[in-house]
């Protein structure tokens, strides 16, 4: 058994690595829960906008923010794209899966050829800083991402539940048909939402630039756990994604610690399975 | 004539459930259509409310041609449905049900007092507000229901089937409610099972056999004809 | 006469042989490698199709059956010093077991269908391999093959995993056609469309869809076992890749996964575009290629290239006939006198939903031979009643037998073979079965025992029966309500049932077409059927009935002669309220 020191610094580094998890989930979770259309492209689309966010740094000199502040608007645009290819081909949640795959498949191998195959890592003055809180330590990257994420989140949340907007997507992802005779046109706002759940994914992709090493095949490490957390968190909820994703995060964490690093997976997809078995009323 | 609809034809599929169908209302009146169930009474309202496309024929309501209105549309013309079997938003709170009821921002804009009225209607709402609308009983869904309706503070209020599944002395409640609504100023298209009760309220009713209207009229003439028994009862 | 049938056969048999000794001429090794890969993807998106094209059960976790029928061959043969060939049986066997007890949970859940399914399996692979990744079966180094001695049957080594790869393909292109064409076959493509209905025309679905995901999974288990020899150097990052379950998926799509050679033809050409890119150093933008055909074929193709082809040509051969429904003469045979036999009875039966109480303790006696009709307001409890007796719901508590056998308990389909037969009020045909094939499914899974040839013969005159000759090969989207209602009716007869279960038959309907439907009622009778029928039709009721129950709030109200029950005050109060019967 490993000693408590080291099992608190893997609780925080687990619950902090979560954070990413539950950034990334957020936007697949609205989509999946308010849409009904499952965006596997979600994870490509954080990819490239960390290469860009990379290569705008490490090449231009661009500080990581100003990056975002260009990419997530173009992210925006590109969900909005996508779900007008949606929207007229009338794609149900199966199709929209495998679409989007393929959609991640041609973004990998765009990536690939740009940047290759090579690992690349964004270094800045902040990668290796962290705070010292008693006998543990506290990357304020991470950290940084986690309040981000939490602020986020929260938003989210309360964007969804007070503005008529939010309420009028929730509205139509129950009864569309009793929501349009009410004056909602679900249309526009699924435009909306489709732009808000990509711009998320810039988001990430900046974090995950300035966090991760990035190398095209990841794309798809992030796959498994992520819809893991998103069906946990309650498809359609922002704050249920996130903190799923803390939880996956600090369980995950803590399995390696206690057990092997290689058992990670087993955990979060073991509570998927244990829910999707449950089978309860809000999936 | 506020609601003029000539010659409709509606259906789902490839199967039309309601033939030429023509009906009138006028501001500030009650107008009932009965007819045993599979008439075509859901269909027909469904198409007043936008929700089903019209095949052929006229829909005017107010001089507008409302074929031409997406789904969407009819609610910002005045015209609002309280729909068979409630059909609530059931994991969102009381409140946030009455508050799609005024989506649009000319209703917004009144929002304060429209709640105002409709908890002033139905009290026990407004102690429920926070509460998911699914955890209400029957009578209480009608009543969100009925009040969501209101909140687009509409010229005509479209009530299918108000007292399907609920107690004896709740749908009297309903009735007395559908009432006051005529009597506030909107004009009220009803379509009920229960035919005493709908004729009982209206001012004017049409009776309705395999999608077609087969009579309309007073209600104290209609009771004398053989038809509804005929529609109902077979014999 | 024999000689000009036996040829297709005799070409068949020849071209298998002459493929199977290909690595005889001594190609470059090359070619080889390039045909087992084509071997290799269309034995494993055929097996795929088996559950998730022919049923519609998407499955992501194909990967999981493969990867563990690799590890069986590797770890047998290199920790255990088992012969390899010995090993595929295993191979296929514990993948088999696998998926039969993933179904044996996964299948009882309500709302299993469609992306919950295949992110189910998706993940049960994640599991699979961690487990395999962190235990001695694989422990993390990977495992070399090199060791291992592959038996002689070709003069190379690549040749012989060639003529493995090669047999394995044929065996499964020969299964899926067997299935294709079996009971087993009809049965999926029913589940496929429609599960609930299947069950309710006779189909063991919960059976069906365990045979079907244990074939697939033990195929692709085999699949694996020879794979691990082809790849040399086992991983388990390298071999639950996603690759696998995406390119099953994508190769099955395009093909048309409903077709048993869909998938070997959406395999062929993909591995083809796939292999033309790498071997000419473009490996990545291959990649790109096949995902925008992926896109495409998606949205413009969503059935797949082999029923895109087959609907075109279908549309070129025949120039549709759109002949208006046959009447249905009137019959003058008078029908059968009603015994005194009580063919369905039903004793206190009662039918819960929560707290809402649907059906309250119904007593009801059909007598062999009699119409009942079944009335009463919006919610009384009349479909619920046909859906109990039909085995859609299980009862809350009572009985129901049927000619003296309690059903009141059983499985829908097994109630169905029982004789009872019911139609829907919105009719629910597959859709992708041509009226005949609706028919023919009924008959032969309402009648277990009975030849194909003989069911044919009966779906063919249960269709002239309804009016519906000459729209055999016609899929239901090309009918009419009124058409697809009789399609309904030539079901439910083709199964022979000794009681009919009618529901609302009449609705939606014009008055031209009530008539007719009427008279076909009539008719049916006369051939001797039970028949209890719900309807808001009135008229209809009182026409058709010898005798009408009446059920309010989930009670039974009235029972007796049409005439009688429909004029006693007490139901015309129900129906129009006190004062009106007074």
């Amino acid at each position: 058994m490993p000693s408590a020191t080291l099992l608190g610094q893997a609780l925080i580094s687990g619950i902090l690595s979560g954070g990413l998890y539950g950034l990334l989930a957020m936007g697949l979770s609205l989509s999946w829960g308010l849409l009904r259309l499952v965006n596997l492209s979600h994870f490509a689309l954080a990819f490239l906008a960390a290469y860009l966010v990379y290569e705008l740094g490490t090449n231009y000199h661009v500080a990581p923010w100003w990056s975002a502040a260009m990419i997530v608007p173009a992210m925006f645009a590109i969900g909005v794209a996508q779900h007008w290819l949606f929207d007229k081909f009338k794609v149900n949640e199966l199709a929209s899966l495998l679409i989007t795959f393929s959609f991640a498949v041609i973004l990998e191998v765009g990536i690939q050829l740009y940047w290759t195959a090579d690992f690349r890592r964004f270094e800045t003055q902040y990668s290796t800083k962290s705070i010292k809180a008693g006998p543990f330590f506290i990357p304020i990257l991470d950290l940084t991402m986690c309040i981000v994420a939490g602020l986020l989140a929260w938003g989210t949340w309360l964007w969804l539940r007070r503005t008529y907007v939010g309420k009028a997507l929730r509205a139509a992802a129950e009864d569309p048909d009793i929501a349009a005779a009410y004056g909602v046109n679900h249309k526009r706002l699924a435009y909306l939402l489709s732009g808000i759940g990509a711009g998320y994914a810039g988001i990430a992709g900046t974090f995950i630039a300035l966090i991760a090493t990035l190398a095209p095949a990841e794309i798809w490490a992030y796959l498994g756990v992520v819809f893991a957390v998103v069906i946990i968190g309650r498809l359609g909820n922002p704050l249920g994604a996130l903190l799923a994703g803390l939880l996956i995060g600090a369980s995950e964490s803590l399995a390696m610690a206690v057990l092997a690093p290689a058992w990670a997976p087993v955990v979060s997809f073991s509570v998927l399975i244990v829910i999707l078995l449950w089978d309860p009323e809000w999936l | 004539m506020l609601l003029e609809a000539r010659n409709l034809h509606v259906g789902y599929g490839d199967a039309p459930a309601v033939w030429d169908v023509s009906l009138d209302v006028d501001g500030g009146e009650i107008v009932s259509v009965i007819g045993p169930n599979g008439a075509g009474k859901t269909t027909l309202i469904n198409a007043i409310a936008g929700m089903l496309r019209c095949r052929r024929g006229v829909l005017r309501f107010d001089g507008a041609d409302m074929t031409q209105v997406g789904a969407h549309g009819y609610c910002g013309h005045g015209i609002a449905l309280v729909p068979e079997g409630r059909r609530l938003f059931v994991r969102m709170s009381v409140e946030e049900n009455l508050e799609l009821g005024c989506y649009l921002a000319a209703a917004r804009a009144a929002r304060a007092e429209s709640l105002d009225r409709v908890y002033g209607l139905f009290p026990i709402l407004r102690d429920k507000r926070h509460q998911p609308a699914g955890e209400l009983s029957g009578g209480q869904q009608q009543m969100v229901a009925i009040g969501r309706a209101l909140m687009a503070r509409p010229r005509i209020v479209l009530f299918d089937e108000p007292s399907l599944g609920l107690a004896p002395t709740i749908v009297d409640d309903m009735f007395a409610i559908i009432a006051r609504v005529r009597d506030e100023g909107a004009a009220v298209l009803l379509v009920e099972q229960n035919v005493l009760k709908a004729l009982e309220i209206a001012d004017r009713a049409y009776v309705l056999e395999q999608g077609r209207i087969v009579a309309h009229g007073l209600p104290a003439d209609l009771l004398k004809q053989p038809q509804i028994r005929e529609a109902y009862l077979g014999v | 006469m024999n000689a000009t049938r036996d040829l297709p056969r005799l070409g068949a048999v020849l071209a298998v042989g002459a493929m199977a000794l290909l690595p005889m001429a001594q190609l470059p090794a090359f070619y080889d490698s390039f045909l087992y890969l084509v071997f290799f993807w269309i034995s494993l998106s055929t097996s795929w199709a088996l559950l998730s094209g022919f049923a519609g059960y998407f499955s992501l976790g194909h990967a999981a059956f493969f990867g563990l029928g690799v590890y069986v061959t590797a770890d047998l043969t290199t920790k255990f010093g088992w012969p390899f060939l010995a090993t595929l049986p295993v191979a296929a066997a514990l993948p088999a077991l696998l998926a039969l007890g993933i179904g044996a949970i996964v299948f009882r859940l309500r709302r299993l269908r469609g992306e919950l399914f295949a992110l189910l399996t998706l993940s049960v692979t994640f599991v699979i391999a961690t487990i395999i990744l962190n235990t001695p079966i694989d422990g993390g180094g990977g495992i070399f093959m090199s060791a291992v001695p592959l038996p002689e049957l070709m003069p190379t080594p690549t040749g012989t995993i060639y003529l493995l790869g090669f047999i394995l393909c044929v065996i499964t292109l020969l299964i899926a056609w067997k299935v294709a064409h079996s009971r087993l076959g009809m049965g999926l493509f029913a589940i496929h469309d429609d599960e609930d209905v299947a069950e309710a025309k006779g189909v063991p679905t919960l059976r069906y869809k365990l045979t079907a995901f244990a074939l697939s999974a033990g195929i692709a288990g085999a699949v694996g076992g020879v794979h691990a020899m082809y790849v040399g150097f086992i991983t388990t990052s390298g071999i639950f890749e996603l690759t696998v379950p995406l390119y099953v998926v994508l190769m099955s799509v395009l093909g048309g996964a409903r077709s048993w050679f869909g998938p070997a033809i959406g395999a062929t050409v993909i591995t083809t575009l796939l292999y033309a890119f790498i071997s000419g150093g473009e490996a990545m933008v291959g990649r790109a290629i096949v995902a925008v055909i992926l896109i495409s074929a998606i949205l413009w193709l969503p059935d797949g290239f082999v029923p895109a082809v087959r609907k075109w040509l279908a549309k070129r051969r025949r120039v549709p006939l759109s002949a208006p429904i046959a009447e249905v003469a009137p019959v003058v045979t008078p029908a059968k006198p009603i015994g005194d036999t009580v063919l369905l009875q039903v004793r206190g039966a009662t039918k819960r939903f929560g707290g809402l109480q649907a059906l309250g303790g119904v007593d009801l006696d059909v007598r062999q031979g009699e119409i009942l009709g079944l009335v009463g307001p919006n919610g009384s409890g009349k479909t619920t009643l046909i859906n109990v007796v039909s085995g859609f719901y299980a009862l809350t508590s009572g009985s129901v037998t049927v000619a003296g056998v309690e059903i009141g308990r059983l499985p829908a389909h097994e109630i169905a073979r029982r004789g009872v037969a019911r139609t829907y009020q919105i009719p629910r045909p597959f859709v992708n079965m041509t009226v005949l094939e609706n028919v023919v499914l009924a008959a032969s899974f309402g009648n277990p025992g009975r030849a194909v040839a003989e069911t044919r013969d009966e779906a063919l005159h249960w269709i002239g029966f309804t009016g519906l000759a000459g729209k055999e090969d016609v899929l239901p989207a090309g009918l009419n309500l009124h058409e697809r209602k009789f399609l309904e009716l030539a079901r439910a007869l083709s199964a022979k049932p000794k009681l009919l279960l009618l529901d609302e038959v009449l609705s939606g309907l014009n008055p031209a077409e009530v008539d007719n439907a009427i008279r076909l009622v009539r008719a049916i009778r006369a051939q001797g059927a039970t028949i209890v029928f719900v309807e808001h039709l009135m008229r209809a009721v009182v026409e058709l009935s010898d005798r009408v129950a009446v059920l309010n709030e989930g009670k039974l109200f009235a029972l007796g002669a049409p005439r009688d029950v429909m004029r006693d005050p007490r139901v015309v109060s129900i129906y129009l309220g006190k004062a009106y019967a007074a």
